[in-house]
């Protein structure tokens, strides 16, 4: 049971199949950071990136990078009328969180019953097979999925990393973050801030959809059950710590794969609920490792 | 006629979850969307006590209400350490999770349902029985709630939710009272899941997700939260527009996602535009 | 935020909080309100300790404030603010009003006169059933203070209540503050109007960067130049 190659290959595959989960988590923990708003429109949104790259590789046969545009520019416009014409009206009421909740949950399914009409519910993947070619490294199999999703999910993260850090917009968003009247005084636009995000937010679907889409089947209600997966990370990670919540999503990732040692495939499901119930019982502020001092986000 | 009376019963239902829901979030003030799983820890409780114990009936279904009481209380007390606003998220996890844990379970009947739960009355009397018994327990629902929220409880209930901060500074617990205001409002969620598990005799936990605290949630934005008749306007209307629907005979792949289209797209356009729902005052925003 | 701070406040007496802004005046209110925590230090109440207590329990032990903000109850009436107010309500446990009627509507009654008179006192009772929104300002602050004055225990915290405010608001408030210390009540008042200070206090204490700076009679403080310049600013 303790083969290394076996661990090895559980060990990669694990990180694989987290990949699409980080990219969500993030765009997801990017916007309650930013915007201190745990959005579930998400879930409408994801469902727009994937239905459009669907329709457009198989009946409109465009080629692949085609589809991503399309699905970038769609995906990220449906973002950006959501923020602007919804969740900033409902901020200029002084609306409460459930109001919020209210919106972007409704809206959500609102798309999903949309594109249930359009699209029916039999399971769809993007392209007709889902099958990649294998490499065997070291005894591991590594297939060219794999590689895709974690170089994405690498750049997705590094990219972001940099924006954050090293442009002036990235920090604008953080100064937004963690606070955002006081950012006004400055001179910074908090509803820029927001509208950015809501942009970023919707590439990261779309890199999520794609692989998502190219490993499993999907249905309308799919992206309802996997932005679960978002929320879990993001309180793991604590509220505001985006990079953190992506350890989070990996290490969920993780434990999901390495439990198919101990314990039967249909408890998986019950053993992410069960660490989104400890989390809350007992890190209701994140898991606060000795390594990872940051400051207390604003929120 | 017999189909009419479902309908009947299931509206007595839903009134019962609408306005207990208003309780929480509407008075309250309480950021929660897990109604359904203490509807489903009643009807659970109940359900199981009457395949499994010769307790009577009436009592399996308050036992149903005190199980969802003591949920709710474990729930809000842990959540609301952290802050009101966690209780959100914490709630929708906890519903998810408990659902998880009895599709999981196998004496729960696992993901297909708890079936044959005994029948309490039977032959031609049932239907009546159940019409006048949810019915009854709407009203005393829907009167109980009045009761609470006039006087000087809801006074501190409405001052509780416009200045928590002052309110509290007057000498009041606040977390006490919206541990409280939470547990009645569930309690009453889970007397409700008795009675639709006797009455219907089969539970599943997809009866319980977050669809259904979608179909609530809109009873009470719809009808108008924080007054006493929207959640009850909500529930009718909830139960009886796609009953009218079903008279256009559309194919079911059509019908599920129009029924859905309308109702969400009616709680997007009462939240922009009418936030006070049917019946609320034009004074109270969300 | 406050640094160290030392003070001790009497019954019956007025004493006056005064310095720039940020000086941590609020800040000391809140931590003697019980909105914040201090990190190290005692607050005292007629000599028994009470850091312990939450900010709920220190107002049922008698420490009432007012806020700058107000934080008026704003889907209320001016007598349902007031009527929410008083230390201990028996109308507001579940249990009570299911099972003792009785105390509870006695409760409400007497709660009601109370009401009404603390109205009278400002000169408001007209406005009793008006929202408290529809109310100008000046009348706000007043209800404000009414409000806080139906808690009737030992310490009176007062936050800049005369901000804004002029004219008859202004001498009202005045005479009920007076009133309120002359009954036996320790008063704290912050304000920036020094006239109201001078008028009022019987001694002051001046508050810069989280600390006091000096503790004195009124006419102390603003004779001391090296206050004065860092209250105007250098």
């Amino acid at each position: 049971m303790l083969d290394p190659v076996i661990l090895a290959q559980i060990l990669w595959t694990g990180i694989a199949t987290s990949a699409p989960y980080v990219l969500m988590t993030v765009g997801f923990a990017l916007t309650l950071k930013v915007a201190g708003l745990w959005n579930f429109a998400h879930a409408g949104l994801m469902a727009i990136a994937f239905y459009t790259m669907f329709f457009a590789i198989n009946f409109l046969a465009v080629p692949v990078v085609v589809a991503l545009l399309l699905a970038i520019v769609l995906t990220g416009a449906a973002s950006l009328v959501i923020e602007i014409y919804g969740l900033q009206v409902l901020r200029d009421r002084g609306s409460g969180n459930l109001t919020f909740f209210i919106f972007t949950l409704i809206l959500s399914e609102f798309i999903i019953y949309v594109i249930t009409l359009l699209f029916g519910t039999e399971p769809e993947t993007l392209f007709k097979s889902i099958l990649s070619p294998v490499t065997i490294i070291g005894n591991v199999a590594v297939s060219d999925w794999d590689t895709l999703a974690v170089l994405v999910a690498a750049c997705g993260l590094a990219l972001l990393y940099a924006f954050l850090t090293w442009t002036r917009e990235g920090q604008f968003l953080n100064a937004v973050a963690d606070n955002a009247r006081l950012a006004e005084l400055y001179g910074i636009s908090a509803k820029r801030a927001w509208r950015v995000v809501s942009v970023i937010a919707a590439f990261f679907i779309v890199a999520s959809m794609y692989l998502i889409g190219t490993h499993g089947g999907v249905v309308p209600n799919s992206p309802l059950e996997l932005i679960l997966t978002a929320v879990i990370g993001t309180l793991l990670g604590g509220i505001g710590r985006v990079f953190a919540a992506a350890a989070a999503a990996v290490f969920l990732g993780l434990i999901q794969s390495f439990s198919i040692l101990i314990i039967d495939s249909r408890w998986q499901n019950l053993l992410l609920y069960g660490v989104l119930f400890a989390t809350i019982l007992l890190f209701p502020r994140g898991v606060r490792l000795p390594r990872f001092r940051f400051a207390l986000a604003g929120r | 006629m017999e189909y009419l009376a479902t309908i009947g019963v299931l509206i007595a239902i839903y009134v019962i979850l609408s306005s207990s829901y208003d309780l929480v979030i509407g008075y309250g003030g309480l950021s929660t969307v897990a109604h359904p799983i203490f509807f489903a820890v009643g009807a659970y409780t109940a359900g199981l006590l009457a395949i499994h114990s010769g307790i009577p009936a009436v009592l399996n279904v308050i036992l149903g209400g005190v199980a969802a009481m003591i949920a709710s209380v474990l729930l809000a007390a842990s959540a609301l350490r952290v802050s009101g606003d966690y209780l959100l998220i914490a709630s929708l996890g906890f519903q998810l999770g408990l659902l998880q844990l009895i599709k999981n379970l196998d004496f729960t009947g696992g993901p297909g349902g708890l079936t044959a739960i005994p029948s309490t009355v039977t032959g031609a009397a049932r239907t009546p029985f159940f019409l006048v018994v949810s019915g009854l327990l709407a009203v005393a629902t829907v009167m109980g709630i009045r009761a609470i929220v006039n006087g000087p409880y809801g006074r501190a209930i409405t001052a509780m939710r416009d200045e928590e901060l002052a309110f509290t500074a007057l000498g009041r617990d606040a977390t006490s009272m919206k541990i409280v205001i939470f547990a009645i409002g569930c309690g009453i969620a889970g007397i409700a899941g008795g009675v639709y598990a006797y009455y219907f005799q089969y539970i599943s936990p997809d009866q319980f997700e977050v669809l259904q605290s979608a179909a609530i949630l809109t009873m009470v934005v719809l009808g108008g939260m924080g007054t006493t008749l929207g959640p009850v306007v909500g529930a009718v209307l909830l139960l009886a527009i796609p009953q009218a629907i079903t008279f256009l005979n559309l194919p079911p792949g059509i019908m599920a996602p129009t029924q859905g289209i309308i109702f969400t797209v009616l709680v997007l356009l009462f939240l922009f535009l009418r936030p006070q729902g049917i019946i609320g005052l034009a004074r109270k925003t969300l | 935020m406050s640094d160290s701070v030392n003070l001790t406040i009497d019954r019956g007496e007025i004493l006056g909080l005064i310095g720039p802004n940020g000086a941590g005046k609020t800040s000391l209110f809140n931590l003697i309100s019980g909105v914040l925590r201090p990190d190290s230090g005692s607050i005292y109440l007629n000599g028994v300790p009470i850091d312990a207590a939450a900010l709920y329990r220190r107002a049922r032990l008698g420490i009432a404030r007012t806020w700058q903000n107000m934080l008026l109850f704003r889907t209320m009436t001016v007598l349902e603010n007031l009527l929410i107010a008083p230390r201990s309500y028996p109308g507001e446990s579940i249990l009570r009003v299911v099972f003792a009627q009785g105390t509870v509507r006695n409760a409400e009654a007497r709660t009601r006169d109370r009401a009404m008179t603390t109205l009278a006192r400002m000169g408001l009772e007209q406005t009793a059933k008006e929202m408290v929104v529809d109310l100008p300002f000046g009348q706000q602050k007043l209800i404000g203070l009414a409000r806080t004055l139906m808690n009737d225990g030992p310490v009176l915290l007062l936050d800049e209540p005369m901000a804004g405010v002029e004219g008859a608001a202004y001498e009202t408030m005045q005479r009920v503050v007076r009133e309120e210390a002359e009954s036996g009540r320790a008063v704290c008042v912050v304000e920036h109007n020094v006239s109201f200070i001078r008028d009022l206090c019987s001694r002051a204490v001046f508050m810069a960067n989280g600390k006091i700076l000096q503790d004195g009679t009124v006419e102390e403080l603003i004779a001391s130049s090296a206050l004065t310049e860092l209250y105007f600013g250098v």
